[in-house]
């Protein structure tokens, strides 16, 4: 009996082991390694000198305003897929061919969207040929510092946002009929549909893809960032992923980049928990 | 219940086991007794094959009983994938390394070579960009200079004579005026990712600063306020302002973008390389050897003579943790010998270190650029660090721009210098 009420602990243990061991040990390591000196100064602790480095650089401040970016245009990249998905569950016209289509980009890997974009966006690419021949001057879309951020955000977007579409067509099938049914008898618009039915009923589905979408944003840009600028042009589009990869691997500075994820753990736990704190919330109110 | 409790307990251990098992593996030294592991970019290409195969042939006549083992790695992770070798202190025996800051940022795990390589001082060059204080980090494969190479059809069709290129920045600027009239650009430029500056400064380096000037920059004593260090980015930003660039410099990768506009006739000129990327045989497909041509900088200050900015290019070193350095630097003397460097040369088209190979057969831009290696000087980008190159290609993106003057641009790059 004994053995037995020892049972579910010996039954954790090695998830709990791999988390100690591989998860939460380097990251304390990590967070160690970010207190002590890079090159010569190499494993003395140097206090908070990373820490101060760090946030009087103009690069890393770029990198944490871009990131203050991404959470501003975070409702545009939901409601692109939410919407697209209103209308193919509305059944608009083709919209079996625009459901795999939209999709489609979902599957391809950001290192090749990348590069297909790099081609349509050259300055003297497609795009702005076809500019061109309405009388529009050709954009440096991924060499002006003002536009380039966006220009990433935005293939970004149009390359992920497929699995959110996913998502909220899932939200459709549990949708009530009924619901549409009565508001169009009742002579709503499509506008009201949308904003008083739809929206409503999706709320849970609409904080999810909320929380998916910004985790993929703040984690999984970097592909699409080292290919498409590499961090320019002058700094502009850095990211706190692609400051701690060109810290550790280009500038041989593995304390400062540690300092870096550090900093972008932090964020990322206050955004997590922000999130988790709001589906509790909507939960509640269920 | 007990053999349920049992079984858990096996579970359990077969995991742990498991787990601790690829931990331990992905940190385990690769150095060990009778073999040494090499960490390059080369060994996987093709054009490296008879390159490794006459530098085993000849380390296996010293150490017939040392296995040795290349592992090919992405040129782009490399220095990631080596910072995270070093930081643990267990790695490859043997490395590639770029010459400059690449080597010089990690010298504290490498081991100086100076007692092993004294016999192949005097036949190979470019060793000064594999030293840090006096002590010498690896021995050299291939020379990395950065010659600018023309297009002859191009300066045919601006009535341009090809045999007599500009020889002052003055002329330069009138004869690419003629190239935008016959519908050219007058450079390929790629600023992408802000490498484009290291080339202009260093392929005018030595027609714009005094020899007194570039030797105190080499020797680390860079004065940023000198009319003539702010007369190169003057030179660049003027590129820019009167259109003498390729298009969207700023959005162009130099590799290989930039590369091909000049190789594809778009434009007449390109600062590039001699080693394999880059260079005369790259650009072979479209420009035959007699559409290439390779010209001295134009002298922008006047009474400066031009040379060619040229280091070693890439070479192996030897790390601090190897179990027997004596063997792991006569891998490295194998892998810069006579023979392996000539098929280096053959294969890849690439200047060797050994500039004793005939290079003959190569055509008459590989000629010029040999025969100016013996005048040639250390390049000047090579002798600044990683930050401050990194800080250079951003500022040189704004001063494309137009967002920040030349003043602003040696005020923040002198900054950055002098914080080592």
């Amino acid at each position: 009996m004994r053995a037995e009420r020892y049972a579910p602990y010996i039954l954790v243990a090695p998830a709990v082991l791999i988390i100690v061991v591989l998860r939460l040990y380097p990251l304390l390591l990590g967070v160690n390694f970010s207190f002590t000196g890079d090159g010569a100064q190499n494993g003395t602790a140097v206090g908070f000198g990373n820490y101060r480095e760090l946030f009087a650089d103009p690069l890393f401040q770029t990198a944490l305003k871009n990131v203050g970016l991404l959470v501003l245009l975070l409702p545009v990249a939901v409601a692109i897929p939410g919407l697209l998905a209103t209308f193919i569950y509305l059944r608009v016209p083709g919209h079996r061919f625009y459901r795999s289509v939209y999709f489609f980009p979902a599957v391809l890997s950001p290192v090749i969207v990348g590069a297909i974009f790099n081609l349509l966006l050259a300055f003297d690419g497609p795009l702005n040929a076809v500019l061109g021949s309405v009388g529009i001057e050709p954009i440096d879309w991924l060499g002006d510092p003002g536009i380039a951020m966006f220009m990433v955000v935005g293939v970004h977007i149009w390359a992920t946002f497929g699995m959110a579409l996913v998502v909220f067509l899932a939200g459709f099938a549990t949708l009530d009929p009924a619901l549409l049914d009565a508001a169009r008898v009742d002579g709503a618009s499509l506008r009201q549909v949308v904003w008083h039915v739809i929206v409503p009923s999706l709320s849970r589905t609409i904080q999810f893809v909320f929380v998916t979408t910004m985790i993929g944003m703040l984690t999984s840009m970097f592909g699409l960032l080292y290919v498409m600028t590499s961090g320019g042009p002058e700094g502009s589009t850095y990211l706190p992923e692609f400051y701690i990869w060109k810290q550790q691997g280009q500038m041989n500075r593995p304390a400062l980049a540690s300092a870096a994820s550090t900093i972008l753990f932090m964020i990322m736990l206050v955004v997590g928990l922000l999130q988790i704190k709001l589906l509790e919330r909507s939960g509640k109110e269920d | 219940m007990r053999q349920r409790a049992i079984w858990s307990a096996v579970l359990v251990v077969g995991l742990a086991l498991a787990g601790c098992g690829s931990a331990s593996d992905s940190g385990k030294s690769t150095s060990s007794d009778g073999k040494l592991v090499v960490w390059d970019w080369k060994s996987g290409e093709p054009f490296a094959k008879s390159y490794l195969e006459k530098a085993k042939a000849d380390f296996k006549k010293k150490h017939a009983d040392v296995e040795v083992e290349f592992v090919a790695q992405p040129f782009d992770q490399y220095y990631t994938l080596l910072g995270a070798a070093i930081q643990s202190g267990k790695g490859p025996d043997v490395m590639l390394f770029n010459g400059g800051g690449q080597i010089r940022d990690r010298v504290d795990a490498l081991v100086p070579l100076d007692e092993y390589v004294a016999e192949d001082r005097q036949r190979l060059a470019g060793w000064e960009a594999f030293a840090k204080d006096g002590k010498t980090y690896a021995a050299p494969v291939t020379l990395q200079g950065y010659p600018i190479y023309y297009n002859k059809e191009i300066y045919r069709k601006a009535n341009l004579d090809p045999a007599t290129p500009a020889t002052t920045w003055d002329k330069f600027v009138a004869d690419c005026a003629a190239i935008a009239k016959a519908g050219s650009k007058c450079f390929a430029l790629g600023n992408k990712e802000g490498v484009g500056i290291q080339f202009w400064l260093s392929s005018l380096g030595s027609t714009t600063l005094t020899a007194a000037e570039y030797d105190a920059w080499i020797a680390g004593k860079r004065d940023w306020n000198s009319a003539n260090v702010k007369r190169i980015f003057q030179t660049w930003k003027e590129s820019g302002d009167k259109k003498m660039n390729s298009d969207g410099a700023n959005s162009t990768a130099m590799f290989n973008d930039s590369f091909a506009l000049f190789q594809s006739g778009k434009a007449a000129h390109v600062m590039g390389l001699m080693s394999d990327v880059g260079h005369w045989q790259d650009f072979n497909e479209f420009l035959t050897p007699e559409k290439l041509g390779v010209m001295k900088a134009p002298v922008v200050t006047a009474g400066t003579t031009p040379s060619l900015p040229y280091d070693g290019g890439i070479g192996y070193a030897v790390a601090k943790w190897t179990k027997d350095p004596k063997v792991a630097a006569d891998l490295v003397r194998s892998l810069s010998s006579a023979e392996a460097l000539k098929a280096f040369y053959a294969d890849a088209g690439a200047i060797a270190a050994d500039t004793t190979i005939d290079v003959s057969q190569a055509g008459p831009a590989v000629g010029t650029i040999v025969g100016e290696l013996k005048s040639g000087k250390p390049a000047l980008h090579v002798a600044l660090s990683s930050k401050t190159l990194d800080l250079m290609g951003r500022l040189s993106q704004q001063l494309l721009s137009g967002s920040v003057s030349v003043d602003e641009v040696v005020k923040q790059l002198a900054a950055s210098d002098q914080a080592g």
